[in-house]
């Protein structure tokens, strides 16, 4: 029963915070159980990582600056990756949310080879933990096996749980309340998280800022995380000036 | 050859080979086809209840579940306390035993059992009877709510609902096959969310 859902998730993420600490890349790692990256699964271009801080150096050596991106899966809403699955392991659901279906997954890798935004990894091996973390996996989210596809979720678990209790205790899902892993680590507020179908939310308030833009916004994939381009100090002197 | 071909032109001796291999036949015909049914039922649903297969298995305290709920009349959730709470039912800690078994059921063999795995500090290890696929996450929480606001009743008597009447039961076994279909099958009854996302995370 497919019915119509009043959330649309979405996530704004204000490029003039953000610091490159990567500390929502830990968080996402912790929260979503995904496997360790050695260097040399690293070097082989096979690192999972559902969040990356992409850097990038603009200028030349003495007044170089750094400039950070966190890119993670932009739940688009219309997804490369989704129509070339022949298997319907990966879909739009009504929140707005791209969906991976662990247990329909077969492992043939067009959604990777489809996503323009390099945010979808296969599971290569099957993956291991030292003892010592054998406790600290997260019990609310599965543990991908051998030969199937992972991204970001949102932190669906905690979607779930969030909604779950709020209309256990019967009351309205409050805005900020509801907050996935790299989110609530970051130290600079630099992501947002929340409903875009709300017009009073903060991303909603954050998304009609004029920095806004989208990732790779040409090829008409319409992503549900938005971007707020970096302020250039000098820029805005020269057109004060 | 030579002597098959001796032994077929021998009418005597095929009066006894014919039936003997028309019996073997059939009976080895029953064997697979019994194997067969055997392994689709328990891929489909619930194994045929032989062998043993109709039982739960062996717990290391034969706890009888009859006693507790049938003789004394005690609540699921005075046990499992964390099924209107969250994700798991949740089995007792043995402390939770021992406020009752601290002086109920002396004499008994497995009450001592369960007190001298209480004095040495030792959790019992109970063989787990209900196991969802590791990609499925199954809140109790949510069902028990569900059901027990729309019909009006009591949480602990949801729990029949999948769980059989446990009540009854002096080895606890599984009634449900919970496989996927079952579960799709009572979320659209009750015009329950079937999307993938809904129990696949």
């Amino acid at each position: 029963m497919a019915q119509q859902s009043e959330h649309k998730w979405g996530m704004v993420i204000d490029l003039d915070k953000c610091i490159g600490c990567q500390a929502c890349v830990i968080a996402c790692q912790a929260e979503n159980n995904v496997p360790l990256n050695t260097e040399e699964i690293f070097n082989q271009k096979r690192a999972i990582e559902w969040i990356r801080v992409e850097r990038y150096w603009e200028g030349e050596f003495p007044n170089v600056k750094a400039r950070f991106l966190p890119v993670l899966c932009q739940h688009c809403e219309n997804a490369p990756c989704e129509p070339v699955c022949p298997v319907y392991a990966t879909y739009h659901n009504q929140e707005g949310l791209n969906v991976q279906v662990y247990n329909r997954c077969v492992g043939t890798r067009y959604c990777q080879n489809n996503c323009p935004y390099h945010v979808r990894f296969f599971n290569y091996w099957t993956p291991q933990w030292p003892e010592s973390l054998r406790n600290q996996l997260n019990p609310d989210v599965t543990v991908r096996s051998r030969g199937i596809m992972e991204k970001c979720t949102f932190c669906i678990q905690r979607i779930r749980r969030t909604t779950r209790n709020a209309k256990r205790e019967g009351r309205k899902l409050e805005d900020g309340l509801l907050q996935p892993a790299c989110a609530q680590a970051c130290p600079t507020s630099t992501l947002t998280f929340g409903d875009l179908n709300d017009p009073d939310s903060k991303v909603s308030q954050l998304a009609k800022n004029s920095r806004n833009y989208k990732l790779l916004e040409k090829l008409g994939t319409d992503p549900n995380v938005i971007y707020l381009k970096k302020v250039d100090p000098k820029a805005a002197e020269e057109l004060h000036a | 050859m030579n002597r098959i071909t001796a032994i077929l032109r021998n009418k005597r001796m095929l009066k006894i080979l014919i039936p003997v291999i028309g019996l073997g036949g059939l009976a080895a015909t029953a064997v697979v086809v019994l194997i067969v049914v055997f392994v689709l039922r328990a891929w489909w649903g619930l194994p045929l209840p032989i062998l043993g297969y109709g039982e739960g298995p062996d717990q290391p305290i034969a706890f009888p579940h009859t006693v507790h709920v049938e003789q004394i009349g005690l609540d699921c959730t005075f046990c499992h306390r964390n099924v209107t709470k969250g994700a798991t039912a949740g089995i007792p800690p043995v402390q939770q035993c021992m406020f009752c078994h601290i002086i109920a059921g002396d004499g008994k063999p497995e009450v001592e059992k369960l007190r001298t795995a209480f004095a040495n500090e030792q959790p019992i290890d109970w063989v787990r009877v209900h196991r969802l696929p590791d990609h499925v996450r199954f809140i109790h929480e949510a069902h028990i709510s569900f059901f027990s606001q729309k019909n009006n009743i009591e949480p602990s008597a949801v729990c029949s609902t999948c769980h059989g009447d446990v009540g009854g039961m002096t080895k606890v076994k599984q009634v449900r096959s919970l496989k996927m279909g079952d579960c799709v099958n009572c979320h659209r009854d009750y015009d329950a969310p079937t999307d993938c996302l809904t129990c696949h995370y």
